[in-house]
């Protein structure tokens, strides 16, 4: 197994452990959130090892920075003195965590065995030049995706408005 | 060619309901300002502006639709047929998507007019709502047309999210939030669902769009298969198929009915026409056992949906269950597979959104002082009182059940025939089977206002837009019972050759 190989197995099984971690283990709810900022970096690193270094680096800057600061914002409005999980919800999320957890692992596992996924190497070997670099991804937007950039606008404005509609302290 | 590749010509029908989203987005807060200047204005007269700019915002969404559908009936006629998206075909404009288009633009405009006066009735005349709808009705004609996974998933991402929204319209009513809460969490599960089924299928095949997943399938395996039966799985709980059926009562129920009236027809339009391009597409070679996987699907809906109808005593769950049964036999139609069970699914969509909308238009005649009048108590006696209401429900109930003599009859029966021709008799049989079912909960309605005295006193008007909804809804069902496939006014138009040209764009 080549170092590359390690790493990709060791970020996978670090993202797999964090994510039931965030839902089973842990005590308190900003250590869940921790754990789902370990989840976002180890996805990252993956990323790295595909040579995707710019979704990486958007990765971390949104997914484990301000996406996960966000939830933490939330958390520290609502002052759960408690963590926001009683030891009987811990042990029910316990529960659901590994069945959860166990179930989709096992499926995963049974179907890329079948379909014979581990002898494939899941580092890609030959690139384009200047893959995952801004300028390709740049191109590809505003060329191949220029209707999906535009379409993701829709789609913001839609969750905006509903957002907004819902959320709105005063209706009359 | 590149230049027909950015032929913005083909996107008009979106461009015409996305850009009537925007206006009347902004009319809402233009036409506020000049009403609610300073602050000493009465509740009474706030609540009339409030009224006015809501005819005014009804208008101008009811005018984006159908130029909307205008757009889409003249690429129907010319034959259209390209491929848009500069660089790669993201959208496929042809027979099927225009037709679906239409429909859709169809089931938005009767929507619209359903909620002219029950909003208002119900206290909750925000001008978003519009907006909300429109943006919706934009994600599903991205989505009948989508031919590539990423299109697909922005579709009805753009579908879904307006419809929590408006799901959850009605905050006063815990039931509505309820509605609200769960169809969001529930969707976002289906979207995950559907997001990973995506990664397996792209990983598989190396592909997105459809053509290019069927190719990459030849060297199929477990990998593309599970990727395959999760969007499968994704795209049902949007059609409301069992298994994935269990937030369609709750959501029907809570939701403000004109809403669920409209996510009943068009996202159930949507959503089958999606699932129809994408089997047809990505698996002309997969028959055999995707049909059984549909086969079990449908079975499912029908039995589950029509025998957990019978035990509802609400009429907005019993139209939920029953919306789930009628998933289940649009699925024998897929499960059959052939064009003309295709034509047999597009015709019954079509002949679907009169009655769906006729049922529940009636359910929001009766809505008044900030309730809804949704239990089956609650339609007692109405025959002595507001005959006519009795009389159209009577006949929308009797075409959902599927009695000869209604539309609903000439849908079922065409499915029937394709199905029987296909081979699926056992399909065909659940189908008769539970049909015979349903009599039992569509007639207990029409039991309850004819034979029993009226217990409460509504003494709701039924308001001119609700009669233009109901009149139509109820000439479309007797005029399709009897001309599916006849032409009596000489317009050159006959419904079942305009679904068979829809169910054409194989070819």
């Amino acid at each position: 197994m080549s170092f590359e190989m390690f790493l990709f197995y060791a970020f996978a099984f670090l993202a797999v452990f964090s994510a039931v971690a965030m839902i089973g283990f842990v005590r308190h709810i900003v250590a869940a959130a921790m754990s789902l900022v370990v989840t976002m970096v180890s996805l990252a690193g993956i990323y790295v090892l595909m040579h995707a270094e710019l979704i990486a680096a958007i990765q971390i800057l949104v997914y484990a920075g301000a996406i996960v600061v966000l939830f933490l914002f939330v958390i520290m409005l609502l002052d759960l003195r408690d963590g926001g999980l009683g030891p009987a919800a811990r042990g029910q999320n316990l529960v659901k965590a590994v069945g959860v957890g166990g179930t989709v692992t096992i499926g995963t596992l049974v179907v890329a065995s079948v379909s014979g996924v581990f002898s494939v190497n899941p580092l890609v070997e030959s690139l384009p030049e200047g893959f995952g670099e801004h300028r390709a991804l740049g191109i590809a937007l505003f060329t191949d995706y220029a209707l999906a950039v535009e379409l993701v606008g829709l789609v913001l404005l839609a969750s905006i408005v509903g957002a907004v509609i819902l959320a709105k302290r005063k209706i009359d | 060619m590149e230049a027909e590749a950015f032929d913005v010509a083909a996107l008009a029908p979106l461009g015409f309901v996305a850009i009537g989203a925007l206006v009347t987005l902004m009319l809402e807060v233009v036409l506020s300002r000049r009403a609610f200047v300073g602050e000493g204005v009465d509740p009474e007269t706030r609540l009339v502006a409030r009224a006015r700019i809501g005819i005014v915002l009804a208008f101008a969404s009811s005018a984006a639709i159908v130029l909307a559908m205008y757009a889409a009936i003249y690429q129907f006629e010319l034959g259209f047929e390209t491929a848009f998206g500069p660089g790669r075909p993201m959208l496929q404009l042809d027979a099927l998507s225009t037709f679906a288009t239409a429909l859709i633009g169809l089931g938005a405009l009767l929507s619209v007019w359903l909620s002219i006066t029950y909003l208002p009735a119900l206290r909750i005349n925000h001008g978003e709502y519009y907006a909300l709808l429109l943006l919706s009705t934009a994600g599903m004609f991205v989505l009948v047309s989508a031919v590539d996974l990423i299109s697909l998933y922005l579709g009805l991402e753009l579908t879904s999210l307006p419809i929590y929204a408006l799901a959850g319209f009605n905050r006063r009513r815990l039931r509505s939030n309820e509605a609200a809460l769960k169809y969001f969490l529930m969707g976002a599960v289906a979207s995950a669902v559907l997001l990973y089924g995506m990664a397996l299928l792209y990983g598989a095949t190396g592909h997105t769009d459809f053509t290019g997943i069927s190719q990459g399938f030849a060297g199929g395996g477990g990998l593309a298969l599970s990727g395959l039966a999760l969007v499968i799985a994704g795209l049902a709980f949007k059609v409301s198929v069992v298994p994935f059926h269990q937030w369609t009562p709750d959501v029907y129920e809570g939701a403000p009915t004109s809403v669920t009236a409209f996510m009943a027809v068009t996202v159930k339009t949507a959503g089958f026409v999606v699932l129809m391009r994408f089997l047809v597409l990505a698996l002309p070679e997969m028959g055999e056992k995707v049909s059984v996987l549909l086969g079990v699907l449908a079975g499912l809906s029908m039995l589950i949906g029509n025998l957990m109808a019978v035990v509802q005593d609400n009429v907005k769950r019993m139209l939920a269950y029953s919306a789930v049964a009628h998933a289940g036999y649009l699925m024998v139609g897929f499960a059959a597979g052939t064009p003309e069970a295709w034509t047999a699914v597009l015709f019954y969509l079509f002949v679907y959104l009169f009655m769906t909308v006729g049922v529940f238009c009636v359910v929001i005649a009766l809505a008044q002082g900030g309730r809804e009048w949704d239990s089956i108590e609650d339609f007692a006696g109405l025959a002595s009182q507001r005959p006519a209401l009795a009389a159209v429900m009577t006949l929308f109930l009797l075409s959902l059940a599927g009695i000869p003599g209604t539309a609903g009859f000439m849908a079922k029966f065409y499915l029937v025939v394709a199905a029987v021709d296909a081979g699926q008799i056992a399909l065909v049989l659940i189908l008769v089977g539970t049909s015979m079912v349903s009599f039992f909960y569509y007639l207990r309605l029409p039991v309850v206002m004819y034979m029993q005295k009226r217990r409460q006193d509504p003494d709701a008007e039924t308001s001119s837009s609700e009669i233009v909804v109901l009149a139509l809804c109820a000439a479309a069902i007797l005029y399709f019972a009897f001309f599916a496939q006849a032409d009596p006014f000489g317009t050159g138009v006959r419904a079942l050759d305009v679904a068979g040209r829809a169910a054409d764009f194989l070819h």
